[in-house]
């Protein structure tokens, strides 16, 4: 069977500075209320750790802490305490992620959202050639490039920045919520 | 009832899970395509010591493992797959991406023979599983579709008008209103390159940038060739639109080791493939499209 193959260039350097990615998820009072649908009140209760604790939490999670001071909330349902919800963010080599944690009064974690994503520099790369190839011929409809950019296959951003975050949001349950 | 836009994401299968969706019962259809995905994540996960596949590899050589059907579901297609690539898709290739420190050590878990591929999975009717070579299974390249299709399946049922449903790089968009398909740029994973417009659309993209690490001075992917059982170079992104997620997932890992061949398999399946690739002997990265227009 033969088809043709068209190879186009497609240059880095022709990146037009286009919005980077970035998306808001959540509010925290949104994520608050996902995730403890049952709960009647959140009341504030901040952590500050102390200089031992913080070292007791990077030697149990295996990660460095930038601050010793963690948004956090007790969820209470009609005065009684049904868990805990965390503010925290994680950077990576391309991206800025805040989310929340919950969880049970035991410590267990109910549940996890990403409050908000974004990626630094990027954007999109256009070029002409490249668009004309696809415009009208892939499936019906030319390209708007300046559309939100919504739609990323290939967005294969390692979760690990999350994975240690929640691990140090359980040691410093384990140090300061307990 | 008033219509809703809903847009949530949550870590699962390894990466981040970003679901959107439009209409009257957005929220408990979000709420509930989450809880799917992460069954799929449960079933099919090579990390969790009681997932389906986790069985499988502790017990699938002494007894024939009892399966949730879905798991039976995604062995049966990963088979389909690999019988049509002749091997080219491969799910017993853990042992290399464990050695490449992609997936993590079972010291507890038999050990490898080292012989054994894809033909030695034998799916058994009751949807039960059993290995006859001494080896382990890993749906790492398939079950992402696999879960997509499923979440866009719940969307659909709570009549969500318009919604996308994207695995890191595992997409599905539906609706009456056209969406830009984006790829990363494989040597430069934040800037996107926009390759199509669809109103429905399964897409699925493979590449080393984010995954890709060094070993012993060489840079690898968690691509890993079957006929060698060594990982690739990421220098190369591949992209396959396919009426379904689990088949273009599959198929990405095809046409990454072999894009010139790989378009009987890709007719197969009603698939096309987009490819990305650096060849030094010309100007850099260029891009290929498997879609036969002139």
């Amino acid at each position: 069977m033969s088809h043709t193959s068209a190879w186009l260039i497609l240059s880095a350097a022709c990146c037009v500075a286009a919005p980077a990615i970035a998306v808001q998820y959540l509010t925290a009072e949104a994520a608050q209320k996902l995730l403890f649908p049952e709960a009647t009140a959140f009341a504030p209760r901040t952590v500050r750790l102390t200089p031992t604790q913080k070292q007791w939490v990077e030697a149990q999670a295996g990660v460095r802490m930038r601050y010793s001071e963690q948004p956090v909330w007790q969820a209470l349902a009609d005065g009684k305490p049904v868990g805990w919800f965390v503010l925290d963010e994680v950077y990576g080599k391309h991206e800025f992620i805040t989310y929340a944690v919950a969880l049970d009064p035991t410590g267990a974690v109910r549940g996890i959202e990403i409050l908000d994503y974004r990626e630094t520099h990027g954007g999109q790369i256009v070029n002409p050639k490249w668009r004309a190839q696809f415009e009208g011929k892939r499936f019906g409809a030319p390209l708007r490039l300046d559309h939100d950019i919504q739609n990323i296959s290939g967005a294969t951003l390692s979760c690990k920045h999350i994975a240690e975050g929640v691990r140090r949001v359980l040691a410093l349950h384990e140090v300061a919520l307990k | 009832m008033k219509e809703r836009e809903i847009r949530r994401a949550q870590p699962w299968l390894g990466t981040l899970v970003d679901i959107a969706a439009r209409g009257v019962e957005a929220d408990q259809a979000v709420t509930e395509a989450f809880r799917i995905i992460a069954l799929v994540h449960r079933l099919m996960s090579y990390h969790e010591p009681d997932s389906d596949v986790t069985r499988i590899n502790r017990e699938g050589t002494l007894e024939p493992v009892a399966v949730h059907p879905w798991t039976w579901q995604v062995l049966a297609r990963a088979r389909a797959l690999s019988e049509a690539s002749g091997g080219l898709f491969d799910i017993t290739v853990a042992p290399t991406l464990t050695r490449l420190g992609y997936l993590p050590r079972h010291p507890d878990l038999p050990r490898c023979s080292g012989q054994g591929d894809w033909r030695h999975v034998e799916l058994l009717p009751g949807h039960r599983v059993r290995l006859t070579r001494r080896l382990r299974i890993d749906l790492g390249g398939i079950a992402k579709g696999f879960a997509v299709d499923r979440a866009v399946a719940v969307l659909e049922a709570h009549r969500v008008r318009e919604g996308q449903v994207n695995a890191g790089g595992d997409l599905r968009v539906f609706g009456k209103r056209p969406q830009a398909v984006h790829l990363r740029h494989p040597a430069h994973p934040t800037r996107l390159v926009p390759v199509a417009m669809a109103r429905t659309a399964a897409v699925a993209t493979s590449a080393g940038y984010f995954a890709g690490r060094r070993m012993r001075g060489r840079r690898v992917s968690p691509h890993v060739d079957p006929r060698t059982r060594e990982a690739l170079p990421p220098m190369r992104s591949v992209t396959v639109f396919a009426p379904e997620c689990v088949t273009a997932d599959a198929l990405t890992k095809v046409v990454l080791l072999d894009p010139d061949h790989a378009q009987s398999v890709l007719d197969r399946f009603g698939a096309e493939a987009v490819v990305l690739e650096y060849r030094e002997s010309s100007q850099g990265w260029q891009l290929r499209t498997g879609a036969r227009h002139a």
